[in-house]
């Protein structure tokens, strides 16, 4: 599970939905979530949360504009790869600390990933969960 | 000369002394199974010391004690007009105290194998010690009631040495079947020895036989 | 409102232990004790019913001083106004069902609530039988029925439902829940069981070796954080197996064996046996009508 602290900047309410924008850094994260203000508590502006998210759901891609729905998007450097037959498990050096990322082993031969490739993390907003700290 | 007095006596001692052993066991077993008390250990072995004292002894002591010559003898016939001494009354005491294990052990055996939480769970319904006792103890321990009151009223026809001692020979008051026994053996009677060994033995082995066919669900299916 | 404080030294195959409790409990609130066996929760429930003398402390319940050592009060579990379930159940093994319930009436009390707590506990039919004749389950609920026929201000339960399969313990939780909102006492609980804690108490308090080490909401307790996760659910790790690059880790959640995928880092703090939280955000399942 990757864990990033941040800071609580916005909060868009719909129905019992909420979208929250989270500042780390110097870069924003979103999350969608079934929680209001009302129902939990720490959901408030300036409020210090940590977003935490699964390995398994984070994309990776090359630097540079793409035409992709992702938006939550942090740039990172590939720290070390561990190589499977099916899978790979990735580290990333990004200015959130340290990242993982699960993806094929075809994808990182595909992609060309070596430790030192400048890459973008990529996370859905309905993957990422919030957690007071 | 045959006669059915001393078997008389002999059963008549045996129910009297089994009735009141049976109520002063109850909570005597009551307290020993459930009392933490550091006298207890020493209760335990009074109680089971006619176990294994020879019944002479027992016999003596009583003898000394209910003696009119002695203060609680004396006290006893001048204050209650109770004669302890070869009689009857005498006999079932002294008989009480022998039979007294064989009454209280498997009534105190049985209170303890039921598990604590029952007794526990009746005090938490508001429930005393005596309505615990008597609504939910004792139902549920009604083969050792049985083993006890069998055991003593079958040891207790079976006693010799606390009857001589304390009843003397008195016959048609203190003259047991087991006396009568031996006095017809040394009057080389054996015919008459042998009707009375023969009741003894009969009756003992009937009784003693039932308890073993309840206690071991023989006879279940003529209950139901 | 439930005060206690308990100071015991207890004794146990290990050694000494030294219980020294303080807790207060709302009434109609639910607390749940948690711990190893041990740690002297069944010991605690014992104070509490005044079957097992404290060695200094203080119970009041409901602004009745049951025990208080300095004022040398100590009310025997006659007058204490409780009901407990024992882990044996201890029903009365020469009595029917319904008289198991009948024998906690007070002399002349009538017979209604007996009637009502036989038909909510579903005993309707089985009252005649005799604790022999009866399921673990059934007698379970007999046990239940008859620990609120006095209807207590303090129900105590000792892994009550620790023997059950699972849909038995489903129901009898049912019918506590149920019978805690129609007669509104408050209940203290042993239990082990994750799911049962979190279903039925309102405040849990764990034990360690005779000291509460963690009290609070099931969620505050026995989730590190508040994840904000939608689909959540307690299970136990039954277990690990490494696979590539990941670990897979088989969970028993109530009755259903499930898997998920988790990094090397985190395969490191699990074991198998371990309680766990499963945690995914409401968005990520699908559901299959069947």
């Amino acid at each position: 599970m990757n864990k990033v602290k941040g800071v609580i900047s916005g909060i868009e309410v719909s129905g019992s939905l909420s979208l929250v924008s989270v500042h780390c850094g110097r870069i924003v994260l979103k999350s969608i979530i079934i929680d209001t203000p009302d129902t939990l508590d720490y959901l408030v502006q300036g409020a210090d949360v940590e977003l935490l998210f699964k390995e398994t759901e984070v994309v990776i891609a090359k630097p540079g504009p793409l035409d992709i729905s992702l938006q939550n998007r942090i740039p990172a450097t590939v720290f070390s790869i561990a190589k499977g037959e099916l899978l790979s498990s990735l580290v990333l050096k990004s200015e959130l600390g340290k990242l993982e990322s699960i993806i094929s082993t075809a994808a990182v031969m595909q992609l060309k990933l070596e430790p030192g490739t400048a890459v973008q993390a990529m996370v859905k907003l309905n993957e990422m969960m919030l957690s007071p700290c | 000369m045959l006669e059915g007095t001393p078997l008389k006596i002999t059963f008549e001692l045996a129910a009297v002394t089994t009735v009141l052993l049976f109520f002063v066991s109850i909570p005597l077993a009551f307290w020993l199974s459930s009392s933490r008390s550091k006298v207890k250990p020493i209760i335990e072995t009074l109680v089971s010391m006619p176990l294994v004292l020879p019944p002479t002894v027992l016999g003596f002591y009583f003898l000394l004690a209910f003696s009119p010559s002695n203060s609680f003898g004396q006290w006893l016939d001048e204050w209650l007009g109770i004669q302890l001494i070869f009689s009857f009354p005498g006999l079932v005491i002294a008989s009480m105290v022998y039979s007294l294990p064989f009454m209280v052990h498997p009534i105190q055996s049985g209170l303890a194998s039921l598990p604590t939480s029952i007794k526990e769970a009746s005090y938490l319904m508001g429930k005393s010690r005596y309505t615990t006792l008597y609504k939910i103890l004792l139902p549920n321990i009604k083969s050792s009631l049985l083993t006890g009151i069998v055991l003593s009223f079958a040891h207790t026809v079976g006693e010799f040495g606390v009857v001589l001692m304390i009843g003397g020979n008195i016959p048609g008051e203190t003259r047991v079947a087991s006396i009568a026994i031996y006095d017809q053996v040394e009057a080389l009677n054996y015919g008459a020895a042998n009707f009375y060994s023969m009741v003894l033995f009969a009756i003992t082995f009937s009784i003693l036989l039932l308890v073993y066919l309840v206690n071991g669900g023989y006879l279940k299916k003529f209950w139901r | 409102m439930i005060t206690a404080e308990l100071k015991k030294k207890l004794w146990s195959a290990q050694g000494g232990m030294e219980l020294d409790l303080q807790f207060e409990l709302g009434t109609g609130e639910s607390l749940t004790l948690y711990g190893d066996s041990g740690a002297g929760k069944t010991s605690t429930l014992r104070m509490l019913a005044g079957l097992l003398p404290p060695d200094s402390g203080r119970i009041v319940v409901h602004g009745e001083t049951w025990y208080d050592a300095d004022k040398n009060i100590d009310l025997p579990p006659q007058k204490r106004d409780i009901g407990f379930v024992f882990q044996d159940y201890a029903l009365f093994p020469n009595l029917t069902a319904r008289q198991n319930l009948a024998f906690g009436l007070r002399r002349g009390e009538a017979e209604d609530f007996l009637e009502e707590l036989i038909e909510i506990s579903g005993l309707g039919e089985l009252q005649h039988k005799k604790p022999g004749q009866l399921s673990g389950g059934q007698q379970q609920r007999v046990a239940l029925a008859r620990a609120l026929i006095r209807k207590p201000k303090l129900l105590l339960l000792d892994e009550p439902m620790s023997a059950l399969d699972h849909q038995m313990r489903n129901q009898l939780q049912d019918f506590l829940l149920d019978a805690q909102n129609r007669y509104r006492f408050t209940v203290i609980l042993v239990s082990h069981d994750l799911g049962e804690v979190i279903k039925l108490s309102d405040r849990v308090a764990v034990l360690e070796s005779g000291l509460i080490c963690k009290e609070g909401s099931p969620a505050e307790v026995f989730m590190q954080h508040k994840i904000s996760g939608k689909f959540q659910f307690s299970g136990r790790i039954l277990h690990i197996q490494q696979e590539e690059v990941v670990w897979i880790i088989t969970l028993l959640i109530a009755t259903n064996v499930v898997k998920v995928v988790v990094s090397e880092n985190e395969s490191r703090e699990l074991q198998v046996g371990d309680q766990v939280v499963v945690a995914s955000k409401a968005f990520n399942p699908i559901l299959n009508k069947v």
